[in-house]
């Protein structure tokens, strides 16, 4: 089956620190995909070159075999179908929370309002928010606005979904309900790549762990292979400091 | 409507607000424990300085020798015993409220009551200036020849010359408000061009476009903040009027009533204006987190769409304590348009000067109505964007 994000010999720098050194990577129909790895490693970089937010010099990511690299790409109409969901949430704060999630499908998509509003009351519900959709959303907690996030990505109804460290600015009391709207997503079959530091959630949910290192895929496979039984040495190293602050 | 109403409402309380916590700091020390001394203390001082005013008219209270001699004795004695408590507050410090004869009850009450009469007076002495006031303005009106004295020659020729004055200030007001708003309509276009920058997506002639846009808005921003807004309005007005002797047949009086100073004196302060107020707007497109862009354009919407429906709508929510300011400054700084002959408040006032052969005056007049405007509109706009929650900008503020 192809795959429905591959990426090849991706390159990013910025300024003279190279980010990304050749970037391979493919991405199957349903997959959960989680990139692990120290700050600084790359990976969010990487996540961010997937919907062009950053801008790579060199290589490839083909998306349904598109490439969204190429200038003659409709970026705006592949990016409909790219979800993504950022660590500081980026809910509009001009914006109620139902409108935050019909904004884009009314004008991107010209989805009639009445129509888009019941997309995103589906969607709010779903995560449990459906008692806040009239709420202001720079009111709201940083997990309920992560939910948010979630739901107005989905309300596009994207084939694939990002999320770039959802969890790292939330509390750790309150990192417990987004996690949970994630693992639902899975199990219903998104396609999804998580960067995230949450180990223990990488382990239960995800298909496939990809472990970064300096600007490079140093390591992947099934969370059993590289949680259990790492074959580099920096994975090791990197999981084992997880190791000591939690127990997997 | 209503908010409009309900925003008059809040004004006054708005403003002792304001007047009470800049003097509650300085207050603290002296009232701490004569709390009816200190204030009758300050309407002492107020007293002493309204017999100064008009110091050799009298009005129905000071005339009466007897009743002045009592009301000024009872101040003296009043002002001598707070000195007195005052004196033994420094030397006892904290032991003062415990031993000193000024704090035991009957002291207190004896201040409150003293305070209560040293207000009356002070009443007394207010109402007797009005009075005073009234008389005398209602004198000078009736008035042939401009009168000697400083505040009866202010009147005499604000009176006589009230339509001028009127006019003026009507001028003035219609510059600000109109100025502002359609150097606001400018802004928003100025800034669109401003804040254009290429991206490795676009075509060569995109790009090229992209750059000149964006050149053209700081050239045009750093060319009006670089001049004297009097130079612009000559520069305005001639270029003007000699597109019209240049291009179409029509005679020097005909182009004066198409022309008129007061339209070339609004497009200066338009185009001031949107030169300030696109800076303004740029300020505020460029303090939204750049994640906003990133989460709209993440959804698939455009620069545009990204721009108009996420970004600019905040940016401009911020700037609206910005715009408000701009009309205050325009308000002033409509004052130099004089030069080419614009008849708002300056030029009446200089009119009027030129007419008596008196100058200073008029020109305190004008700088009474001037800071009268200036007042009232930024407290009807700090109110305004303190319902808005915005950040609200004390004072008045200066000139670009």
């Amino acid at each position: 089956m192809e795959p429905i994000l591959s990426i090849r010999g991706l390159e990013k720098s910025f300024g003279d620190l190279k980010v990304l050194k050749g970037i391979d990577l493919d991405v199957q129909r349903g997959e959960v995909v989680c990139i692990i790895g120290a700050s600084g490693s790359g990976k969010s970089t990487l996540l961010r070159c997937l919907n062009l937010l950053e801008e790579p010099e060199s290589g490839q990511i083909l998306f349904n075999g598109e490439d969204l690299t190429d200038i003659d790409t409709d970026l705006d109409g592949l990016r409909q179908k790219i979800g993504m969901v950022f660590q500081s949430f980026n809910l509009f704060n001009n914006k109620n929370v139902l409108d935050n999630c019909t904004l884009a499908p009314m004008s991107v998509r010209r989805i009639p309002r009445q129509q888009a509003e019941e997309t995103a009351i589906r969607h709010l519900e779903a995560v449990g928010l459906k008692d806040f959709i009239r709420a202001d959303s720079r009111r709201l907690s940083g997990g309920q606005k992560q939910r948010v996030a979630i739901a107005r990505a989905l309300c596009m109804e994207p084939e694939i979904m990002l999320f770039d460290e959802p969890t790292s600015a939330l509390d750790p009391e309150i990192v417990g309900e987004v996690l949970d709207v994630m693992r639902n997503l899975a199990r219903q079959g998104m396609t999804m790549v998580v960067v995230t530091h949450e180990m223990a959630f990488a382990r239960e949910v995800s298909d496939r762990i990809v472990f970064m290192d300096q600007g490079v895929i140093l390591e992947q496979g099934t969370p059993a292979e590289v949680f259990g039984n790492p074959k580099e040495a920096r994975t090791r190293e990197f999981l084992s400091r997880y190791l000591e602050d939690k127990a997997l | 409507m209503n908010t409009f109403l309900s925003i008059l409402r809040s004004l006054p309380g708005d403003l002792i607000r304001w007047c009470g916590g800049k003097l509650t700091a300085a207050a603290r020390f002296a009232a701490a424990d004569h709390p009816y001394v200190y204030l009758s203390g300050c309407a002492l001082i107020l007293t002493d300085l309204l017999v100064y005013v008009f110091s050799d008219e009298y009005g129905f209270f000071l005339s009466c020798t007897p009743l002045v001699m009592a009301a000024f004795a009872l101040c003296a004695v009043f002002a001598l015993a707070a000195l007195a408590a005052l004196v033994s507050k420094r030397r006892l410090k904290r032991r003062y409220r415990s031993q000193s004869r000024f704090c035991t009850p009957a002291a207190r009450r004896a201040a409150r009551y003293g305070s209560y009469a040293v207000w009356a007076v002070t009443a007394l002495v207010l109402a007797d200036r009005i009075h005073v006031l009234c008389r005398l303005i209602r004198s000078v009106m009736a008035m042939d020849t401009n009168p000697d004295p400083f505040f009866q020659a202010m009147v005499y020729m604000f009176y006589n010359s009230r339509s001028l004055f009127l006019t003026g200030l009507w001028t003035t007001l219609r510059l600000a408000f109109f100025g502002t708003i359609f150097g606001f309509i400018l802004a928003i276009g100025l800034v669109f061009l401003r804040i254009q920058t290429p991206t490795s997506r676009d075509r060569d002639h995109i790009k090229f476009v992209k750059i000149l846009c964006s050149r053209f808005a700081a050239l045009y921003a750093t060319v009006i903040r670089g001049t004297p807004m009097m130079l612009q309005a000559f520069i305005i007005y001639y270029v003007g009027f000699g597109l019209f002797t240049d291009h179409t047949e029509l005679t020097i009086t005909e182009i004066n009533s198409i022309w008129s100073f007061f339209i070339a004196g609004l497009t200066t302060v338009s185009l001031n204006s949107a030169a300030y107020l696109s800076e303004v707007l740029r300020g505020g497109v460029e303090s939204i987190d750049a994640g906003q862009t990133e989460a709209a354009r993440s959804l698939g919407m455009s620069a545009w769409q990204a721009m108009m429906k996420v970004v600019f709508p905040q940016a401009l929510k911020n700037a609206i304590p910005a715009i408000g300011n701009e009309m205050i400054i325009n308000i002033k700084d409509s004052s130099v348009l004089n030069c080419i002959g614009v008849v708002e408040l300056m030029y009446a006032a200089t009119s009027v000067a030129g007419i008596y052969y008196k100058n200073l005056p008029n020109y305190v007049s004008a700088a009474l109505i001037y800071l009268i405007m200036t007042c009232i509109i930024s407290a009807f706009l700090n109110a305004l964007s303190r319902r808005l929650s915005l950040s609200t900008y004390r004072g008045i503020p200066s000139s670009n």
